[in-house]
């Protein structure tokens, strides 16, 4: 309760781990858990969703605000408020 | 933003021209939009960044005609400014078809290593829309960061450094001081038995008379919280969290301007028992970026400045360097500059 949204969803700027890709996501769905919303971020950044085997690459979301990592079982409207700046960051290996 | 109406797909064969089949394939297409987008940037026909449209389009093959292509053209648009272009050839597409050759080995109808060839093809996609997997539509605009472009002499910094390898022209111009190889050696060596990394970052600067943009070095970041192993290194996301923090202390602006990582190479050849002669010739030892290197650079370093440092730490000469960075939509070996700084 008390935090800031619309009714469409809540307003957030993402970007990728160098910074240098930067998105505006006007309204993300409250209802939607923070792992699907990553899903659906990283299409929309056309950002890699495999690794060079082909295996899911494992992306955590950041929230500057708290300075943590989001689960991907949380809810969006419980976990994040507008204006939230989230950042994409995979776990990946160089060989 | 990129508006494709076309299906593209590709025709595989045998080496003797007998057909094996068609794949649908899924191309990754952001390196040639980011292409297109760099190389006018560059020359000032285009922001460097921020919103804009790319639009693809088929080159139907001269001889085949359509829907047979010899490569697409991306058009580029942003607001404000000209629509621009670049075109690729069908060998953008190399990789889809390694894939779809695995799938024609998988039914057997194709040995492993034999040698294909493929043929891309484009059919109009007759308005069926891609469908969304999250479930929702989500909308997202894309942003201009934080970047400024300093003006800089290209000549003035040029005069300051001496060529390492093969400079491209048409290569963006980079600048590394020879501090940061240092660091990247002592590290290496300190390290010598498991791969090591960190993070690249620098400035962009541009050169109004030319026009070009170049990139700066200043500083190498030691990649901590990292997992490390002969062959393999791990940036975890506490890895970029603490480069994105130490960035911040700086306070110089600085942006992510690629990685370095080192390949214990004289450990390779040692655990195939390779005699140093062969270690002169290995592959491995000079210009080596695997697949998981590429995968590095396209989930956190995708905008085509972007670098790939690889320390090749060698049991002949020492430690040596090869960079890597974006060309045309692919990532090859490249050229850059070793700048001398002068201290007051």
């Amino acid at each position: 309760m008390g935090k800031a949204q619309t009714l469409e969803g809540i307003s957030l700027t993402v970007s990728d781990v160098s910074g240098q890709k930067l998105f505006k996501v006007p309204a993300a769905p409250a209802e939607a858990t923070v792992g699907e919303l990553v899903h659906s971020l990283l299409s929309k950044m056309n950002l890699p969703e495999n690794d060079s085997n082909g295996q899911p690459l494992a992306y955590q979301a950041r929230v500057e605000r708290e300075g943590r990592h989001l689960h991907a079982a949380e809810r969006v409207g419980d976990a994040l408020q507008s204006g939230d700046a989230l950042t994409l960051q995979p776990n990946i290996d160089a060989g | 933003m990129l508006e494709n109406d076309y299906q593209f797909s590709l025709l595989l064969f045998r080496k003797d021209g007998s057909p094996l089949g068609s794949a649908s394939v899924n191309v990754d297409w952001e390196p040639a939009v980011e292409a297109t987008r760099f190389l006018h940037a560059r020359h000032g026909l285009v922001p460097f960044c921020g919103e804009g449209t790319a639009y693809l389009q088929p080159l139907w093959d001269k001889l085949e005609g359509e829907p047979h292509i010899r490569g697409f053209r991306v058009i580029f648009e942003a607001r404000g400014s000209r629509p621009v272009s670049s075109e690729f050839p069908s060998r953008y597409f190399r990789e889809a078809a390694a894939q779809a050759s695995d799938e024609f080995v998988k039914r057997g109808k194709l040995e492993a290593g034999e040698t294909y060839l493929y043929q891309a093809v484009a059919h109009r996609n007759n308005g069926a829309v891609p469908a969304n997997g999250a479930g929702f539509l989500l909308e997202a605009v894309e942003q201009a960061p934080a970047v400024s472009l300093s003006q800089s002499c290209l000549k003035d910094v040029q005069s300051r450094s001496a060529p390492v390898g093969v400079i491209d022209a048409d290569d963006m111009p980079v600048f590394i001081p020879r501090r940061i190889l240092d660091e990247v050696v002592t590290l290496t060596m300190q390290t010598e038995h498991q791969e090591t990394g960190g993070i690249l970052i620098g400035h962009l600067r541009r050169d109004m008379a030319l026009p070009e943009i170049f990139a700066e070095a200043t500083a190498q970041i030691a990649a901590e919280h990292t997992r490390s192993s002969a062959t393999k290194l791990t940036f975890t996301a506490e890895s970029w969290n603490a480069a994105t923090a130490a960035i911040r202390l700086r306070k110089r602006s600085e942006i992510f301007l690629g990685y370095w990582h080192s390949h214990p190479v004289k450990d390779w050849c040692a655990s195939r028992e390779c005699s140093l002669e062969k270690q002169k010739q290995c592959r491995l030892a000079k210009d080596f970026f695997s697949e998981d290197d590429c995968a590095v650079m396209r989930a956190a370093f995708p905008r085509a400045y972007s670098l790939g440092l690889v320390a090749n730490n060698t049991a002949t000469e020492g430690v040596t360097f090869s960079l890597f960075g974006w060309r045309e939509g692919g990532i090859h070996a490249r050229g850059f500059h070793v700048l001398e700084e002068t201290h007051a």
